[in-house]
């Protein structure tokens, strides 16, 4: 071997266009891989990102019938579904993206500025967003030369890149006020917080204004009984159409002002002004702070045990986890969804915003004369709280670490993912459904409606096991890469379908006088269903890893 | 080259560095050692900009840690112990990136790394058509160890850095730092395999609870506590003289 001993000048060239480069590819070809060539790399979320992007073309599609209503109607629908789609993605993948632990060390100690690092996340962020919002509003861009003629699809293009940038800083702004204001101890839980608001925020506005538009008529006339829709975003993106296309009133070119001034302000906060308590928050990962010493009781040599430790070795736990492979599935699942900082970014964000649309049909339920089939949508809409819990636990950053299950002499996964899915239902769906109870009680006072949530209720086993019998459920033993948000809007209509099937028979059983009849035969088709998934997955045995 | 004057970190109330002070000349090899959580890596991370020490300041080619961080890191080169890299990029890949953010245009880059991947014997077919992520550790060991010396720094520290490699590499890498202190680099070389510490560096400064313990030259070192050897002295200071008596002990419980 011969040492390599040539000199090279090192010019200080701008490093932006490489680190761009470097996130785009990250992004398209996943954070880490087990494919041998690199033909063979793990194109999926490419191809993933490709089918999600025909899909939300396709879903884009249902604009079209909007075509020839007013330029407002239209652009208010787009551009609060766009609000969602962006708001829901960008949170979900914000966290990995601006704070990923393992890329400290690869690029702390480069001669770059942390604003250099920042814009390149961020403007990869943003161009996919782009990509979304863009795929998402191409039919309604044509469809709304009917009504806004020839540069519609112009000043809406105009008004959704302000909407994406928007989007995309109003999450990284929330993140950088997070690090600054709060040490490392609590950025982890507020970062969490923070990404489940900003979801909701977005599901929220979404629902909302369309349903508004359809019950106040003109939002942009500034009514008393409207004057809120000037704080919500998506309002003032629809008004900049508006103002450009539409009838350009006054208050349409006002809130396209505001949302011009906003979307420039939170840009400048967020990627300006607090551009350098970035690296501060990347440091703070970075920060391996020795454990404190746990303190035992006076007279005790035993080190105090964890509250889960107890809780699993107590009855009804002791009895349900009598399979010690399960019971440490269990334990694991449940200690990453209250400990581990990339598992809680992404559940609880996800599942947050979902839970949305049931709360929606339960107030509009409670409120409704009768109501049955409300109540009984929400309560079948539950079922997706385990499905995508499952599914989403899936992922993690340390996949690699599940390897042990293969080692483990276990023949297939089934005992694994039956402690997952307890771990599931006990800490993530029986808490939902109990609010959930709760909340209907307390709608409809105690009547008779509060049965209907038991069809949903009953089907909740199903949801959770199907994920695992699917090849899906073995928790955290694939990248983190293969599961991008962008892709959860098909579970969401999947389940969305299969709950309004379940609720339309839910309330005609109920309306014919039939309702017990019908819970007695979902509870056994329910039974025979599980019995069959359960001997399934018992006989399942571990796929070759490639 | 390195000079550090009362240098700390404090993570909350616990010291992880607590007010070191040394200095390196060039052409020097440091071998920076110390039992788990003495707070090497974090003065290492903290040499390397990569987090801001509490108090104290560091100098590195005559260019300040605290006001001058970007100078400071185009001045050195750094081999993490994580050995973190990009997995899915290939590994020509990740260097050319390496290579840019350093501001070396790519033709020149790719002959410094043909250089790289002949000493360390590695295929440029290898670099260019395999992921990161299915190399062996020693492979990307080698490409970490590439990534650092690419813009040919005048210092560098290096944090375990023959984990993974084999014997032939480990030796060759060996012989490469050698001769990279000949022509005025300083090395700062953690690790825990001590044998190696002792043949390859000019001085070992070891360090215990973030504190300085000793700084000298191993033959000195050894002789003044009168130790068979840099591994008993380490064990010596560090309180792992007992070690060996409670290994022995363990290993009896596996008797059925």
């Amino acid at each position: 071997m011969t040492t390599p001993t040539s000199t090279l000048p090192a010019r200080p060239v701008p490093p932006a266009k490489a680190l761009r480069r470097l996130f785009l590819t990250l992004f398209l070809r996943g954070r880490s891989s087990r494919g041998l060539q690199l033909k063979g790399a793990p194109k999926s979320v490419g191809r993933r990102l490709l089918s999600v992007l025909i899909f939300y073309a396709l879903f884009g599609c249902i604009a079209l019938t909007l075509a020839g209503k007013p330029v407002f109607a239209l652009a208010i629908y787009l551009h609060g579904m766009t609000f969602v789609f962006l708001g829901m993605f960008v949170s979900s993948s914000a966290g990995e993206v601006l704070f990923n632990k393992e890329e400290n060390d690869i690029l702390l100690h480069r001669p770059i500025t942390p604003q250099a690092l920042l814009w390149a996340k961020i403007s990869v962020l943003a161009e996919i967003s782009l990509w979304i919002a863009g795929a998402f509003n191409l039919a309604g861009m044509i469809g709304g030369i009917a009504s806004g003629g020839w540069a519609f699809p112009i000043v809406h293009a105009a008004s959704t890149v302000l909407e994406a940038l928007f989007c995309t800083a109003c999450v990284v702004m929330v993140y950088q006020l997070c690090i600054r204001w709060f040490g490392r101890e609590k950025l982890d839980s507020l970062m969490t917080t923070a990404q489940i608001f900003v979801s909701i925020a977005a599901v929220l506005s979404g629902q909302v204004i369309p349903r508004m538009v359809n019950r106040f008529g003109d939002l942009t006339a500034f009514a008393t009984h409207t004057w809120w829709i000037a704080l919500l975003p998506p309002a003032w993106f629809a008004s900049f159409d508006d103002a450009l296309v539409g009838k350009a009133s006054q208050s349409s070119i006002a809130l396209a002002l505001v949302g011009v001034l906003a979307t420039a302000g939170v840009v400048w906060i967020a990627f300006v002004k607090l551009a350098r308590d970035y690296q501060a928050g990347l440091q703070r990962l970075m920060e391996n702070v020795p454990p404190r010493a746990i303190a035992r009781p006076a007279g005790k040599s035993e080190p105090r045990r964890r509250w889960l430790t107890i809780l699993v070795a107590q009855p009804p736990l002791k009895w349900w986890l009598r399979d010690p492979v399960s019971r440490a599935a269990f334990s694991l699942t449940a200690s990453y969804l209250f400990r581990d900082r990339e598992t809680k970014l992404r559940i609880y964000p996800s599942l947050a915003p979902m839970l949305i649309i049931p709360f929606v049909f339960l107030f509009q339920g409670g409120q409704a004369t009768g109501g049955t089939f409300q109540v009984a949508f929400s309560g079948a809409y539950l079922g997706i709280v385990p499905l995508l819990a499952v599914s989403i636990l899936r992922y993690s950053q340390q996949w690699q670490a599940a390897d042990i299950f293969r080692v483990a002499p276990i023949a297939g996964p089934a005992a694994i993912c039956n402690g997952t899915r307890r771990a599931v239902l006990l800490f993530l769906a029986l808490p939902v459904a109990l609010v959930f109870v709760v909340v209907t009680a307390i709608l409809t006072h105690g009547s008779q409606l509060l049965l209907m949530l038991l069809p949903g209720i009953l089907v909740m086993p199903i949801y959770a096991i199907l994920p695992s019998v699917t090849g899906k459920g073995v928790p955290f033993s694939l990248p983190t890469e293969e599961g991008k948000a962008a892709g959860r809007g098909l579970s969401m209509i999947g389940a969305l379908v299969f709950s309004f099937v379940i609720a339309a028979m839910a309330a005609l059983s109920d309306h014919f006088g039939l309702f017990y009849w019908f819970l007695g035969a979902e509870l056994l088709v329910v039974t025979l269903l599980y019995w069959a998934l359960r001997h399934a997955l018992a006989g399942k045995r571990w796929e070759a890893i490639e | 080259m390195i000079a550090l004057n009362r240098l700390t970190k404090v993570f909350g109330t616990q010291i992880a560095v607590d007010a070191i002070s040394f200095e390196i000349p060039p052409g020097q090899i440091v071998g920076f050692l110390g039992p788990n959580g003495a707070g090497k890596s974090t003065t290492l991370k903290m040499l390397t900009a990569m987090i801001e020490p509490t108090s104290g300041t560091a100098s590195i080619c005559g260019f300040d840690l605290r006001s001058q961080p970007l100078e400071v890191k185009r001045h050195v080169g750094f081999v993490p112990e994580s050995g973190a890299v990009f997995e899915s990029l290939t590994g020509l890949e990740y260097l050319e990136m390496v290579a840019a953010l350093y501001g070396i245009d790519a033709a020149a880059a790719r002959e410094r790394i043909r250089q790289f991947i002949a000493f360390f014997d590695l295929s440029f077919e290898t670099l260019t058509e395999k992921l990161l992520g299915a190399y062996s550790k020693g492979m990307r060991r080698k490409v970490v160890i590439t990534a650092a010396l690419l813009h040919n720094p005048p210092v560098v520290f290096f944090d375990e850095p023959l984990d993974g490699l084999d014997a032939n590499a480990a030796v060759g890498f060996k012989s490469l730092i050698q001769t990279l202190a000949e022509e005025g680099k300083t090395i700062v070389y953690s690790s825990h395999i001590l044998d190696v510490v002792e043949k390859v560096c000019h001085r070992v400064i070891i360090i215990d609870k973030g504190k300085v313990l000793l700084d000298g030259r191993p033959d000195e070192l050894i002789a003044r506590y009168q130790a068979d050897s840099l591994e008993r002295l380490f064990t010596q200071l560090t309180g792992g003289a007992e070690l060996e008596r409670r290994a022995q002990e363990f290993a009896k419980t596996f008797r059925s």
